[in-house]
């Protein structure tokens, strides 16, 4: 295959595309449902977190045991890069928030029982009302960003073109959504950053196939709109893919190699980007063929 | 030749840039210290308090003020290197500690409440020469030496001694006793409890406590006051104003439970000062005239704003607002100085991937691509080095992506120019075509980009913020390199031997094409 010469037909097979979409969304749904909604941190719920250093690898059930001593059985906890027995010497305890007597309580049980350093390597308290107001801020941000780009693209291209971005947008967040549903792994504020992030990369991937198209709607009164957006595709494919493989480059190092917090933020953007890609060429284009075909402004 | 001097001008302007940028990283500050860390790398605590309204002034910007100045006060009492107070859009206040790895301790001193007592003041401590004698504040004790002679406790409305302090030749212990009596009879015996470092008079046989040493905040002498009669919980109301005859005083006015104990304890000790005493500080000690139901007045206030910030005090614990904790976040040093590492070899690698693919890929534009990576990453650093915004975790990850955003400025460009030599234009005029078309791609994709980061910047929290402002930074200097310093090493390489080959731009031709 010689670079810029492709010629795939990508619009004919638009039903698929829509299918292939569809079927993920709907996975995610149902995890969503099987896992009884998502797994949220607390910057949402509120509540405690301890990161503890312990003297020697421990299994949960070790900690699980001292927790439960102290009427503390339902703290939730994980450990943190685990071996492959699921053991670690770092384990994270996130409880409903407690007061200083009962942290030291358990600091002081866990070093009794199993021996820990005493100094949790992070100690975080959220106010349950605080959380509320992290996600409604997030949910700002997100309208108030969804709303600012579906003006710009109005603005710089038609309404359709601003709808299909979006369109393209909210299906990338409800793919990345569904996959933190399947996986139930932890949604925080981080997670939000990166979602917010997708929204920009979607974007800035369907902007660079539109423009394309938009330079093109010239040659549709001879080829038809549909060839036109199958040719803009194909015209910016070996951008969209050389794009995204120089994004993942530095992400997904990250993801295998980052500290914890670090990797949370790059699974989002790796699927995201992954995400955000497949969007702009398999979803968003052929949405406004079909728009055409519906409401003919361009030979269809 | 009018363009070859103005690209040779942008490249001047951005080596000057550059120059700006390595003197900030470098020189002003060192490579190491150049980017200032959030507590989520170096480590330390943060903590979110959030006003709720008590008092009758609520939540003004001057009582804020006056919170985090007293929260300040109480933060160089840990003495926490760079302590942060700041304030955010909606009125919380955000508290960084660097290095302080015991949030509970750090709120225990921030969000302390003031203690209001009253009790009955037996006297102060005044020398032969009436000079008050002060607690020193390092060993709590009474600062006594052999220049001040003998020391009486003396009632200050009366001027009468109390009694005298001797040291007992035999214990070294500091005794209180009756004044000019031949016989001396013990009263009470001074001592430091060591739990609390409280200087206590006790009873040298029942060891029961008859008082406590405190300073008076107007005189600054030691003096005695006895046991607590009432707590501030009491209190319903304080106010400044002024009586009857023109003096400013703060009237208190207390619960149903509380006028009941005042009255009590008012009708009990007629004709003796009652000390008001806030933090440990005799605040005020007005002589009691009669039984008082109802309200009480302190009085000797000097100025109105001093009867205010006392009422503030006495309404609402020292601050004047009343603060939830939100949030409060430790994380050790360890735990953040992995977090960057790892980030920095994540970036490190993923740069030399990015460098390697790119040259692979444009060859002599992959290596444009190059400088301009190098170019991006200087004015990055130097512009992050020069204002000193902290740099987060989620700061991390932004710059990673917009890393990606910088080369994906470059691709567009390649790739269209790339597509207009196979249409068999020149080189140059490809080159310029190019830029002509990707452009507009460009500006519109990012701008994008920016409406996102302007949203996460203006309702983001906390660490977003960090990340909102290394996202719309690396989009704005990603979009100047590659559209402006990009360009200009372009067209000056266009005009160079060898260059304008189809080789050099990695471009492998169809046959039909040749």
């Amino acid at each position: 295959m010689k670079p810029g010469s492709y010629n795939f037909n990508f619009v004919g097979k638009g039903k698929i595309w829509f299918i292939i979409s569809s079927v993920v969304i709907l996975a995610g749904i149902a995890g969503y449902l099987v896992q009884g909604g998502f797994n949220f941190g607390i910057d949402f719920l509120g509540g405690t977190l301890m990161e503890v250093e312990f003297d020697r690898e421990v299994s949960i059930a070790e900690v699980r045991d001292v927790m439960e001593n102290l009427d503390l059985g339902n703290a939730i906890l994980q450990p943190v890069e685990p071996n492959r027995f699921n053991e670690s010497n770092r384990v994270i305890i996130r409880t409903t928030p407690i007061d200083i007597k009962t942290k030291n309580e358990i600091l002081n049980s866990l070093d009794e029982n199993i021996g820990i350093n005493k100094t949790p390597l992070q100690d975080r308290t959220v106010s349950p009302g605080f959380g509320k107001k992290i996600t409604r801020n997030a949910l700002i941000a997100i309208g108030v960003s969804i709303l600012g780009i579906l003006i710009y693209v109005w603005i710089r291209f038609e309404l359709r073109f601003g709808a299909t971005a979006i369109f393209a947008l909210v299906h990338d967040v409800l793919v990345t959504l569904g996959v933190y549903a399947i996986s139930n792994r932890e949604i925080n504020t981080a997670t939000i950053a990166a979602i917010l992030t997708i929204l920009g990369y979607s974007l800035n991937d369907t902007i660079v196939v539109f423009d394309r198209i938009r330079e093109n709607t010239s040659m549709a009164r001879k080829l038809g709109y549909a060839q036109v957006v199958n040719n803009s595709i194909n015209k910016t494919l070996t951008r969209s893919i050389n794009t995204s493989v120089t994004t993942l480059f530095p992400i997904v190092l990250l993801l295998i190699a980052g500290s914890p917090a670090l990797k949370d933020f790059a699974f989002a953007l790796t699927i995201g980007i992954i995400s955000g890609t497949y969007s702009s060429i398999f979803f968003a284009s052929p949405i406004l063929v079909a728009w055409n075909s519906r409401f003919p402004k361009y030979k269809k | 030749m009018r363009n070859k001097k103005l690209h040779i001008t942008i490249i001047i302007i951005f080596l000057a840039v550059i120059g700006v940028c390595l003197y900030y990283t470098c020189i002003k500050y060192t490579i190491n210290s150049s980017i200032k860390l959030g507590l989520d790398l170096k480590g330390g605590t943060q903590i979110i308090l959030k006003p709720t309204n008590v008092g009758e002034e609520g939540i003004t910007a001057e009582s804020m003020d006056k919170a985090m100045l007293i929260i300040m006060d109480r933060i160089d009492k840990l003495g926490v290197s760079e302590p942060l107070v700041t304030k955010d859009s909606s009125n919380n206040i955000i508290i960084q500690l660097p290095g302080v790895d015991d949030p509970d301790r750090a709120l225990e001193i921030i969000g302390k409440t003031a203690q209001l007592e009253f009790r009955i003041l037996a006297g102060s401590f005044i020398s032969e020469e009436g000079l008050p004698v002060t607690i020193d504040s390092e060993t709590g004790n009474l600062s006594i030496n052999s220049e001040i002679g003998e020391v009486f406790l003396i009632d200050p409305k009366t001027g009468r001694a109390s009694g005298k302090l001797l040291t007992d030749p035999e214990t070294g212990d500091m005794l209180l006793v009756s004044p000019e009596s031949e016989t001396q009879d013990v009263i009470g015996k001074l001592s430091i409890k060591s739990e609390t470092g409280e200087l206590l008079l006790t009873d040298p046989e029942t060891k029961e406590i008859l008082g406590e040493i405190l300073t008076d905040s107007k005189t600054g002498a030691a003096s005695l006051v006895e046991s607590v009669l009432m707590t501030g919980d009491k209190l319903a109301k304080a106010s400044a104003g002024y009586d009857s005859n023109g003096r400013i005083i703060v009237s208190m006015s207390f619960t149903g439970e509380g006028q009941k104990i005042f009255e009590k304890i008012t009708s009990e000790n007629v004709g003796r000062q009652l000390a008001i005493i806030l933090d440990d500080n005799i605040k005020s000690a007005p002589v009691i005239r009669t039984a008082i139901s109802g309200n009480a007045v302190i009085e000797g206030i000097d100025s109105l704003s001093e009867a205010k910030d006392i009422a503030l005090v006495l309404q609402t614990g020292a601050l004047p607002v009343s603060l939830k904790v939100e949030e409060s976040s430790t994380v050790g040093p360890t735990l953040g100085m992995d977090s960057l590492r790892k980030g920095l070899y994540a970036g490190i690698i993923g740069l030399i991937l990015i460098v390697i693919f790119m040259n692979s890929f444009y060859r002599g534009l992959g290596l444009v691509s190059t400088i301009g990576l190098i170019v991006y990453i200087l004015i990055f650093w130097g512009i992050m080095s020069g204002i000193r915004t902290a740099l987060t975790l989620p700061g991390i990850a932004g710059i990673i992506l917009t890393i990606g955003m910088a080369v994906d400025a470059n691709v567009i460009i390649f790739e269209r120019i790339k597509e207009e030599i196979r249409k068999g234009k020149s080189a140059r005029i490809s080159i310029s075509e190019g830029f002509k078309h990707g452009m507009r791609t460009i500006i519109d994709a990012n701008v994008t980009t920016l409406i996102t980061a302007a949203a996460l910047f203006k309702f983001g929290t906390g660490p977003i913020k960090g990340f909102a402002v290394t996202l719309g930074l690396g989009v704005i200097i990603s979009m100047l390199t590659s559209l402006v310093f990009t360009r200009s090493i372009l067209f000056l390489m266009a005009g160079l031997p060898g260059v304008a080959t189809t080789k050099f731009l990695g471009v492998r031709m169809k046959r039909s094409n040749i």
